[in-house]
């Protein structure tokens, strides 16, 4: 995907005043409550009309003040997926999954119902109504609808917003692996930091109207750590648990973690704050932490008023954050050795495998 | 005999009237109530305060007006006569007129509120997996608002049915043409046949309770504007 939009609109003392060019198959667009990423992609999409300016995705121009141009939602190939499943009341999961289908030029038509409907495990559902289903299968078939539009890009405007935990870590993979099987690109927005490190590669973020930064969602997740009241959330993939005291022992690549909580899956996902690792420059004799890793500092980067460390961790990575006294005081340089002690109970499990 | 000749004359007569004014608001209502419902233009709440009126007009009023205009000296009657139909004014045809702009509000305003309460997004969602505009009315927007048809058309034929001021001042009071139910009863009560008034209104009573409780089964919250003027 090549998109380049320079788009300006004002509405109600907002002013949105976008300059974008991005290429890559998983964008996404990070930024507050308020800070124009809906509006921008309801200008992508054609819901909402820029002021002025000039839309072009793939080297089509979508819209374009200076030439008169601007193409209708339904020439432009551009599916969404919103916050909430926007699912037609009046007709059923097939018939629902199928309206795009049916309208989509033939020539376009790559995508098949069956498999489709395999890969988001909707068989069973099919002809019943879309009241009944529960919050991540309505995601679920919102997904697919838009998918069998075949659409040249889909945007996802905060699907996530409206399920709760438990659902959002359910639906990610479908998210994932249903535009990368079917080869869409997609343009993900977000004010969660850790859906964009899972769902994009490239990240936008904007403030107030305006884009302040295009990074990748890595260094976007470092950079706002400092600012961050959750700080770096660290992901954790872990292989299955076994009991021990009490506890969850976990292998995390050549390390061991002991967890206070278990999910019985054979691989796991767990969340990890910065703010939750303390750093020790000697092996500590004792501490009340279950979790002591022996580390070596790969680097350190400044965010806000912390400091990052990079830790490798046999291998593993970690980021934890400190201030600029405590790295002082413990000599903290790159290549040096510390031990990181973290708590069973500072990890906090996703309920379901997310390694795929 | 329950009802005499006359009578059941009047009450067919009342239900083709009624039939064909709600058939025809429909094709004329809905594309007005779904620009008063979508539209920011500064004449919506012209048009608006236009299909209102006879909610609040008194039906001699716009009897009157409606007389006026289809009249041989009116501007419609010019038309009317000029296309070789006719005068409209003591015919079932001029009923039927006067009747649509009467119960013009009463399909209007449920279909606007049930195109309202759809909103944007569903439309929205429709254009972006390729649906045209009209595609999206037909598709989304028609099914979602069936409710209000449902209602707009209810209220529609039983405010039609229970007409008299315009239908006296339009159609007068000529049997099999323009003498409705509503007229026979008065009719009756002015040649003191209380028996004969008194089961015409009873079948009108009856009608007009089993319409409404049917529609509070339906939607108790359709009946904002059941008022009789």
């Amino acid at each position: 995907m090549q998109l380049t939009m320079a788009v300006q609109k004002s509405f109600e003392g907002f002013r949105l005043a976008a300059d974008v060019t991005v290429s890559g198959d998983r964008v996404g667009i990070f930024g507050a409550s308020g800070s124009g990423k809906s509006t921008l992609v309801s200008m992508l999409a054609g819901l909402q009309k820029p002021d002025s300016g000039e839309i072009m995705l793939n080297g089509d121009c979508l819209f374009s003040s200076t030439k008169g141009i601007n193409l209708r939602p339904e020439q432009r190939r551009i599916a969404m997926v919103f916050q909430q499943h926007c699912l037609f009341p009046h007709l059923n999961v097939r018939n629902n999954l199928l309206y795009g289908y049916k309208r989509c030029p033939a020539q376009f038509r790559t995508i098949d119902f069956d498999t489709l409907v395999a890969v988001l495990k909707l068989d069973g559902l099919l002809d019943r109504g879309v009241t009944n289903l529960s919050g991540g299968e309505k995601q679920r078939v919102a997904l697919g609808r838009a998918i069998l539009a075949n659409p040249r890009l889909l945007l996802m405007d905060e699907p996530l917003s409206a399920l709760d935990d438990s659902l959002r870590f359910q639906i990610i993979p479908y998210l994932k692996s249903v535009s990368e099987q079917f080869g869409i690109p997609y343009l993900f927005i977000s004010h969660s930091l850790v859906e964009m490190r899972l769902m994009t590669d490239t990240v936008l973020a904007f403030e107030k109207g305006v884009m302040v930064g295009q990074t990748t969602s890595e260094q976007l997740a470092r950079s706002r750590m400092g600012q961050s009241s959750v700080g770096y959330i660290n992901l954790l993939k872990l292989g299955s648990p076994t009991p021990k005291s009490g506890l969850f022992a976990y292998q995390w690549g050549a390390s061991q973690l002991l967890l206070s909580g278990g999910s019985g899956c054979e691989t796991s996902m767990a969340e990890l704050s910065s703010k939750d690792i303390i750093l020790f420059k000697q092996h500590p004799e004792a501490t009340s932490a279950r979790n002591l890793l022996e580390c070596s500092v790969r680097s350190l980067f400044n965010s806000g008023n912390k400091i990052g460390i990079e830790l490798d961790c046999a291998g593993n990575t970690l980021i934890a954050e400190i201030v600029q006294d405590a790295v002082d005081e413990l000599c903290i340089t790159a290549g040096s050795t510390i031990y990181a002690a973290i708590k069973a109970s500072a990890f906090r499990m996703q309920p379901r495998n997310l390694s795929d | 005999m329950f009802l005499t000749d006359s009578d059941l004359q009047s009450l067919w007569l009342t239900i083709k009237l009624a039939s064909v004014v709600t058939a025809i608001l429909l094709l004329v209502g809905t594309p007005i109530a779904w620009w008063l419902a979508r539209s920011r233009s500064r004449l919506k709440g012209v048009l608006g305060a236009v299909v209102a009126l006879p909610l609040v007009l008194p039906p001699s009023v716009l009897g009157f007006y409606l007389l006026l205009a289809m009249g041989p000296n009116g501007p419609v009657g010019h038309l009317t006569r000029a296309v070789g139909i006719g005068a409209l004014p003591f015919t079932f045809w001029g009923l039927v007129v006067a009747s649509v702009f009467y119960s013009l509000p009463f399909m209007v305003q449920p279909l606007q509120n049930a195109f309202e309460s759809i909103g944007e997004r569903p439309l929205e969602v429709a254009a972006t997996l390729g649906a045209s505009p009209l595609d999206a009315f037909f598709t989304v927007a028609l099914p979602l608002a069936r409710p209000g048809f449902l209602t707009a058309s209810i209220l529609t034929f039983a405010h039609t049915v229970g007409e008299f001021g315009v239908v006296l001042m339009i159609g007068g009071n000529i049997p099999g043409i323009s003498r409705v139910a509503s007229v026979q009863i008065y009719d009756h009560v002015e040649a003191l046949e209380y028996s004969q008034a008194h089961r015409m209104a009873a079948v009108m009573l009856i009608f007009s309770f089993v319409v409404l409780l049917a529609l509070y089964a339906w939607r108790p919250s359709a009946l904002k504007m059941t008022r009789r003027d």
